[in-house]
This record gives structure tokens, C-alpha cells and sequence, in this order.
């Protein structure tokens, strides 16, 4: 120790206090103070001095444990099993956490508030945040807004060097990226979606891996335990050896690769490294779901004008032979048709400029745009416009097509209804002016677009779905907008149907067979992502509504896809 | 730090920084910065460099700081109070009042974490709820935000006093009364008053602060040093009538014996938040040794078994750097204080 009259110097500056600890001190203000009186002055001002102090004394962090960020978010309130799951990680998991929860539970919430406990706490300086490219700016928004973390998305590579960094793990795991984040260390390391790091041999596996991390959180919805193999490597990433070696981790817990034994034992080993809340049990109260089938009847130049788009659809189809791809693209024509005259009518006319002058392939095209000539009404929108008179409160109207878009558009403009549109297409800035437009002074928002970067409209709690995309994700998305964390309303939810069109067979199979309107969110992507990897639902349809010899045949088709769906959702309950 | 506590926290800070005071109230206050703040919270070097190159008058910005979360009635009734300002801080006469925001400017605002003027949407402060609220006026705007325990804002003043406020040297002021004429009130010894923090850290962290003080004339060492500090009235003026008694001890050895009594209560203090801490290092290290000797053992080759050791290493390396128990003291500001008598 040194002597009692003189300061230790530099060399000496780390002793112990313990024999586990150390001890540093950092003088720097005093070595100033010296200075300045061989200097006489200058001498800061008194209160400046008292209100560093008083800074101090309100920065402190007086507990190991606490959740000491939460007082400096006083706009964020996380719901109990938000900031339950962010202390288990804190205090239980030390920072090195598989966060599981089931979709929409707020897995991003609390990533962020273990991330802000430490850098509030000054444990975490440097974060690396790796997500798929379409969620990067999501994040740093969420990160900027709802917790005051200043991260920047990865876009050039000086980037990197910002404090907290938010990049797609395809470009981090690239050179010249790679070699440079493999060099240095990061006190925290986010990967959300996860479970595409299951596969050891991948790229994005071994760089996860490779990267020099304090703290880490993996991110991910699918529920793992489904795959013994992804389970294990997974935590590898996280904490290689918490399951044992690989041959016992085999001998202990598995019994089949999808199929684990000793499952208390392994719930239990799980539970040390991975947290999963699940709707049922979170705090959260489910608005209810209210969907409505609303049957309508074509108008008999409407129903002209799809008969003979069905009749062109099957004797082309049949040309260019059933299971084609040229021929299931076809199916979309009838689609359209149920949708508005100005959706086929593009198709249409496409069709129409490529096929030769003069050949049987115009003159047929050319009949049918006769026929769409003759639709003076559109039923559906007329519909619509009598739904919304009738409701209270703000509609968002979802249909699959720009056209349909802009006619809707201009019908509810002549019908005195207030309208914005909201398109893929828009840019972030327009998105967000749209959706402020929508709330502000709007009551209806006709959008083609429900996926990519979330929009939030939980003011409002009314959907009609115009149409009805195939792709049961896109469903989803659309619910997903409206049904979300801070709706405090029931939703629902209009299916507009027009009768003897194949949206009648699409409706009855989403609602009445296998009820997806009313199933979690969440729950279908489990499910789609088993049923998808043959086919995609969307050209199992086309194939039944191509090959099937008449209307039994077809229901009876429809049926059999929709068994199957069912029995996949029963079986995932049961395991879940 | 609850409102109120930020109110006068940075009530305090812009007076001493020579701020100007528009408006204020419990829950808010409109403020034309002083070049000084300006430098420190705007983050324009730019401007600054340009003001100081041309030597131009500087037009510095005006903040409306509201201390109450938006849509509490107390920030309601403040912010009803900044757009009637509007005209009053502008310098330029023409068409005073705030301009309404085009459709086409919005997003672009919206997107930078701007918001809508709160002239065009009725909804006025509670707009500002996603960030800072642009009011745009001809010639100068006032920036809306609303400042709180962990806003940016806040933490950029924290800064500022931290830097400014390291060190002082004062004088108590001289007893009045019957007691002025006693020769041994204007007999004066200097004291080193130091603020500690001191941080326990592994996985976690906690904070201890400690105000202590030493006399230099005695070596008499106060624990509460920091109170005593609050109830005199310092100044940073030496009165003539004073005479400073010579110090036994220089600075050093009084912060050397300070460092030293402070140690001396740290050896004593609770050490089983690193002994945890230490169990959990040593746990997590035979894990993944086991794991790692395994595969090292039924390695193909010698690189493979070369590549094994060092995936080893590292994650011995990231154990160690998570758990570690370990302990700072920091001198987070100090200064020589001047006390009537001996101690």
C-alpha cells in the first residue's frame, strides 16, 4: 500500500480492495484542481459545481437490480410481463438471454429495455443490432422514439462506428464488414429473427458466433423447441455448453429429431437461458374479433363480364396446359374481376397489346373489354359506401389492386367521403403523413399495402376487406395493423363476397373452414410455413380452381386443402 | 428527478449561463438561449465557427421547455401560452404569425423527428408527444420539447455542468453581528472538499456517492462534508478583513489521505455481490471448457483443434469481461473551501 502522505501514481493506480476486486481510481478533477492553483484560476462557478453534484446524485444507480432505466422513459409504459421478462434477463440471465414470446407480445420492448438498463447503467457503450435489411429501420426507430437510444441503421461504412448500430446481418456478415466487426468487441449483441442462426453451417451462424460480445439476445417468434437441432445450436451461439456437450445433449434430451424426452428436465435447463410469454397467459386483454361475411350479388352486367372472363380463363389455361405457370397467372383475371372493372381491365389491355393484330387471342380480349365497357356500377363499392355510412368511427378498406385503389379513390371523393390512400410504393415520410392524414382528418384509408414496415392504426378498430389476397400472411398483415398491442377496441372485420365467384369458395375457406380471421397472430405462420414447403397456398388454389370438373369437384377440393389446414393447426396446439 | 426537479434544475442552469427568460412557469419555460448555452445544447459547430470567424451577431434559438408529460392539464396550459409568444420573440414584423406547414414540407419534418407546426394542427403541444415540435416563424422559431429525467436534452445540460462545475475555490462569508469583531471568526483555514462516486461493478453495477471534505490545516476529516457546504454562504471573493491561516497539509496529501480513508471503508464494506459474481465467472468457464475439451478431443485435424482452442479462448476472454467484480472511485468534481476557525 502506498504511504498515507503521497498519492499512489499511475503504475499503482489498480489495487485491491478484496481478494477478488479491484480497484481503479480516476483522479482526473483533482490533477486539475492542482493546476489550476499553480495557476491561479480559473475557478468555475459555485452553483455549477452544486448542479454536477446534484446531476450525479439523480444519475446514480443504488441498486443492483432495479430496473433503473424506467424513470427516464416516462412515455414508455411496458406491460408487467414486458419488464418482468427484461429483469429476469438482468438479474437471472446476466445479460445472455434467448427471448422467445409468441408474435406480439412486444419481444422488441424488451430487448430495448435490457439494452437501455445498461447503457443507463453504463455496462453497455457499444451495441450491435442485427436484424433482416426490411426490419432495420423499424428498429431504429423504435429505438430512437420509444427509448431515447441515438442508433443509426448501417448504410455506409463509416456507420460502423457509431456507439449503437443497426444493421442487416446479410451485409454484416459480408466483407469488407465482416473482417471489421470481427475485429473489435461489442459490449451488446441483438439478433432479431433468430432462428434463421438454427443451421450451424450456415454463414449467419458462424459469424454470430465469431463476433466478440459482453451481453447478447437472440430474438425469435418460431417456437424452437420444435426442432431439438435448432434448440441446441441456438443456445451454442448464446452459451455454448449450457445443454451439455453435444453427445449428451442427445443422450439426455432427445428422443426424435423433432421430438425431445425428459421434458421437465429440459423445460427447466430452457428456462436458464430462454424466456417465452405466451398470450394466454401475458397481461393483456384481447380485444375481441368480429368477422362478417357480407354476400353480395353481381349485377347482371357485372356477372356477364365475369362468366366471360372465366370462359376465356379455362379454354386459355386448357391451351397452355394446366399446372403451367402461364396458367395459373391466369386465375388472377378472375380475381380481379371480383375485385373492380378497372383491376381486370389493366390485365386486360395488357393481354391486349402484346397479342398480334388481328388474331383470334385480340378478338376474344377485345369481346371481353365490350363486356367491361357495359359495367356502369361497381356493386361492391356501392356496398362499401352504404358499410361505412352505417358505421361509426374510422374503416380501413384493403384491396389487393393499385386500380381498384384509385377507383375507390375517386368513388368515395364523388360520395362527399373523406379518403386517403396508403400504397407500398410511398416512402416513409409520405407512409407516415398518410397515417397522420388518416387520423387526423380522414375517416377511411384505402391501402393496397399491409406488410413491410409496420404502420400502426390502433385508432381505429374497422377493417373491410374489398377483396381477399391469397397469401394467408398478407390476411394476417392486414388484421395485424389494426389488431395490435394498444388496441383497446373489438375489431372487425368485413369479408366482402360476391356469390358464384371464386371469392365465394376463398371466403368460405379462410372463415368457415379453417376460421383464420379469428386465429392468433402468430399462430398462422407456424402453420403456413409447414403447408408452404411444397407449395404456396396461393398456387394450390389456382391448380384446384383450374382442374377442378365443376362446382362439387371444386368444393370438395377446397375442403380437403382446408382438412389439411385444420389438422396442422391441431397439431401445433397440441405441441405449443 | 421528478418535474419540478428538472424545472428548477434547468431554471438554475440557464441563469447561471445568462440566459434570457421569456416565460415561465412551474411546468414550463421560453427561453432565448445565451451564445455560452447556445454552444452547448444546439450542436452547430458550423454556425459557431462562422459567427466566430466573420464576427457576426449571433442569433441564438429559443426553446419552450415543458416539464410535465404532454396532455397533463399543466402542459396543456403552458402550451397554450408559446404560440401567442410566437410574435413576441420573432424580430421580423411581417406576418408574425407561425406559418402553416405545407403538405408537402410535413413528411419531410415528420420523418426528422419534427412534427406538425402546432399553428396548423389543433392539437398543438400534444403534437409535439413524437419529438420536437417546429413552430416556424420569419426570422427565428421556438423548438418545443418536452425535457425529462433521461430526455437528450436534459443529459446534454448534465453534461455541460459536469464540465463546468469541476472545480471552485471560495470563501465563507464573513459572520456579521457581535460575532465580527471575535478576531478568531476572521481567522480562516482551507479545507479540500471532494465528491466521490464509487461504482461496484460485474454483470451489474451499483453507485455509492460520497461528499467528503479534509481540513488542510488539521487533517481533520468531515463525512458530511457535502451538508455543511449547503448551509454556509460561499463566495468566490476574498473579504479584506480576512486572514487565511497557513495549511499544514498541501492538496495532495489531503486527497492522498482522503483516497486513503476511503479505501479503508471500502475493505470494510459488503463484498458478496462479487463473490457471486466471481462463482457465476467460474461456473460459466468449466461449462464451456467441458464443451470445448470434447470437441477439441474428437478434433479431425490439428487446425480444427488449433481453431477449437481459440473459440475456447475467446469465450474465456468474454466471461471474464462480463463478470469480473471490480470497483472505480472517480473525483467527479473538487474544489478548496475557506472556513472561518480551526477544526
Amino acid at each position: 500500500m502506498h504511504t498515507l502522505e503521497s498519492l499512489p501514481s499511475a503504475a499503482e493506480a489498480a489495487r485491491r480492495v478484496h481478494p477478488l476486486v479491484e480497484l481503479r481510481v480516476d483522479r482526473s478533477a483533482f490533477e486539475e484542481l492542482e493546476r489550476r492553483l499553480e495557476h491561479n484560476g480559473p475557478w468555475d462557478n459555485w452553483t455549477l459545481y452544486q448542479l454536477a453534484w446534484e446531476a450525479e446524485q439523480a444519475m446514480r444507480v443504488g441498486d443492483f437490480h432495479e430496473l433503473w432505466s424506467l424513470r427516464m422513459l416516462p412515455r414508455l409504459t411496458p406491460l408487467p410481463h414486458q419488464t418482468e421478462t427484461a429483469k429476469r434477463v438482468l438479474r437471472d440471465m446476466h445479460g445472455r438471454a434467448i427471448l422467445a414470446d409468441e408474435v406480439g407480445l412486444g419481444k422488441t420492448i424488451e430487448a430495448g429495455l435490457v439494452l437501455k438498463e445498461y447503457i443507463v447503467r453504463g455496462l453497455v457503450r457499444t451495441a450491435l443490432i442485427l436484424v433482416p435489411s426490411s426490419l432495420v429501420l423499424q428498429w431504429v426507430r423504435e429505438l430512437n422514439d420509444k427509448f431515447g437510444i441515438p442508433a443509426v441503421a448501417q448504410k455506409k461504412p463509416h456507420h460502423w462506428d457509431n456507439a449503437v448500430v443497426v444493421a442487416s446481418i446479410d451485409t454484416a456478415k459480408r466483407e469488407p464488414h465482416r473482417s471489421r466487426l470481427l475485429e473489435r468487441e461489442y459490449d451488446m449483441l441483438i439478433i432479431d429473427e433468430a432462428h434463421k442462426l438454427k443451421n450451424k453451417r450456415t454463414g449467419n451462424y458462424k459469424f454470430a458466433c465469431a463476433l466478440r460480445k459482453k451481453y447478447c439476445l437472440l430474438l425469435t417468434a418460431t417456437p424452437v423447441q420444435n426442432d431439438m437441432g435448432e434448440l441446441y445450436n441456438l443456445i451454442t451461439v448464446l452459451k455454448p455448453g449450457q445443454l451439455g456437450g453435444e453427445p449428451e445433449f442427445s443422450a439426455t434430451f432427445v428422443a426424435d429429431r423433432r421430438v425431445p424426452k425428459n421434458r421437465e428436465l429440459l423445460q427447466e435447463a430452457l428456462g436458464r437461458v430462454m424466456i417465452r410469454n405466451r398470450r394466454e397467459n401475458s397481461d393483456i386483454r384481447h380485444p375481441r374479433r368480429f368477422v362478417t361475411t357480407v354476400p353480395l350479388v353481381l349485377s347482371p352486367d357485372e356477372q356477364a363480364l365475369y362468366d366471360g372472363v372465366t370462359e376465356y380463363v379455362r379454354s386459355s389455361a386448357r391451351e397452355k396446359g394446366l399446372g403451367t405457370a402461364a396458367a395459373l397467372q391466369l386465375v388472377t383475371l378472375q380475381r380481379e374481376v371480383c375485385s373492380s372493372r378497372d383491376a381486370v381491365f389493366l390485365t386486360l389491355f395488357n393481354i391486349f397489346k402484346k397479342a398480334e393484330e388481328g388474331s383470334l387471342l385480340r378478338e376474344r380480349v377485345g369481346r371481353l373489354v365490350d363486356l367491361l365497357k357495359g359495367v356502369k356500377a361497381n356493386t361492391k363499392a356501392e356496398k362499401t359506401l352504404e358499410l361505412i355510412q352505417s358505421m361509426d368511427g374510422k374503416v380501413v378498406v384493403f384491396t389487393e389492386y393499385r386500380a381498384t385503389q384509385d377507383y375507390l379513390m375517386r368513388f368515395f371523393a364523388e360520395h362527399g367521403l373523406a379518403a386517403v390512400p396508403y400504397r407500398g410504393g410511398m416512402n416513409r415520410g409520405k407512409k407516415d403523413w398518410m397515417t397522420e392524414l388518416f387520423r387526423r382528418r380522414a375517416r377511411v384509408l384505402v391501402a393496397t399495402e399491409a406488410g413491410g414496415e409496420g404502420i400502426n392504426l390502433q385508432f381505429c378498430n374497422r377493417i373491410i376487406n374489398f377483396d381477399l389476397p391469397w397469401n394467408p400472411m398478407r390476411i394476417e398483415q392486414r388484421i395485424g395493423r389494426v389488431y395490435r398491442l394498444g388496441q383497446t377496441e373489438d375489431v372487425y372485420i368485413y369479408n366482402l363476397c360476391t356469390l358464384g365467384t371464386i371469392e365465394e369458395h376463398i371466403v368460405r375457406l379462410l372463415h368457415e373452414k379453417i376460421n383464420m380471421f379469428e386465429m392468433v397472430i402468430g399462430e398462422l405462420e407456424e402453420i403456413i410455413h409447414v403447408l408452404e414447403r411444397e407449395e404456396t397456398l396461393e398456387r394450390r388454389l389456382a391448380r384446384l380452381f383450374l382442374e377442378a370438373e365443376g362446382e362439387s369437384d371444386l368444393r370438395k377440393g377446397i375442403d380437403r386443402l382446408g382438412d389439411v389446414i385444420a389438422g396442422l393447426s391441431r397439431r401445433r396446439r397440441r405441441e405449443g | 428527478m421528478n418535474g419540478g426537479e428538472v424545472a428548477r434544475f434547468v431554471v438554475s442552469f440557464l441563469e447561471q449561463t445568462g440566459c434570457h427568460i421569456i416565460e415561465r412557469s412551474p411546468s414550463h419555460v421560453v427561453v432565448k438561449l445565451s451564445p455560452e448555452a447556445d454552444r452547448a445544447l444546439t450542436n452547430r459547430p458550423f454556425y459557431w465557427s462562422f459567427v466566430d470567424r466573420t464576427g457576426a451577431e449571433p442569433e441564438t434559438m429559443t426553446f419552450a421547455w415543458h416539464f410535465e408529460p404532454p396532455g397533463t392539464p399543466a402542459s396543456a396550459a403552458s402550451a397554450a401560452a408559446s404560440p401567442a409568444l410566437a410574435a413576441q420573440v420573432s424580430s421580423a414584423p411581417a406576418g408574425a404569425g407561425p406559418a402553416v406547414a405545407s403538405p408537402a414540407a410535413a413528411p419531410a419534418l415528420a420523418s426528422q423527428g419534427y412534427f406538425f407546426a402546432p399553428g396548423a394542427a389543433e392539437a398543438g403541444f400534444a403534437a409535439a408527444t413524437a419529438g420536437t415540435a417546429a413552430l416556424p416563424l420569419p426570422g427565428g422559431r421556438i423548438l418545443t420539447e418536452y425535457l425529462h429525467f433521461g430526455s437528450a436534452r436534459l443529459h446534454q445540460i448534465f453534461d455541460y455542468v459536469r464540465q463546468r462545475g469541476r472545480n471552485v475555490l471560495l470563501f465563507a462569508e464573513p459572520p456579521r453581528g457581535a460575532r465580527a469583531a471575535d478576531p478568531f471568526s476572521r481567522a480562516y483555514t482551507a479545507w479540500l472538499g471532494v465528491n466521490f462516486k464509487v461504482a461496484c461493478e460485474c454483470d451489474m453495477k451499483r453507485e455509492d456517492l460520497y461528499s467528503w471534505g479534509i481540513s488542510l490545516a488539521t487533517g481533520v476529516i468531515d463525512e458530511n462534508f457535502g451538508e455543511r457546504l449547503k448551509a454556509c454562504r460561499l463566495s468566490a471573493r476574498l473579504s479584506p478583513e480576512i486572514r487565511i491561516l497557513r495549511s499544514t497539509l498541501t492538496p495532495r496529501k489531503g486527497m492522498a489521505r482522503l483516497e486513503a480513508h476511503l479505501e479503508r471503508k471500502l475493505r470494510r464494506g459488503d463484498f458478496s455481490w462479487a463473490v457471486e459474481a466471481e462463482e457465476r465467472r467460474r461456473e460459466e468457464r468449466e461449462r464451456v471448457a467441458h464443451y470445448y475439451r470434447q470437441l477439441i478431443e474428437r478434433a479431425d485435424s490439428e487446425e480444427q483443434r488449433r481453431t477449437l482452442e481459440e473459440r475456447l479462448k475467446a469465450r474465456e476472454t468474454e466471461i471474464d469481461w462480463q463478470y469480473r467484480p471490480r470497483m472505480t472511485v472517480t473525483v467527479i468534481n473538487c474544489g478548496i473551501f475557506h472556513f472561518p476557525g480551526i477544526d
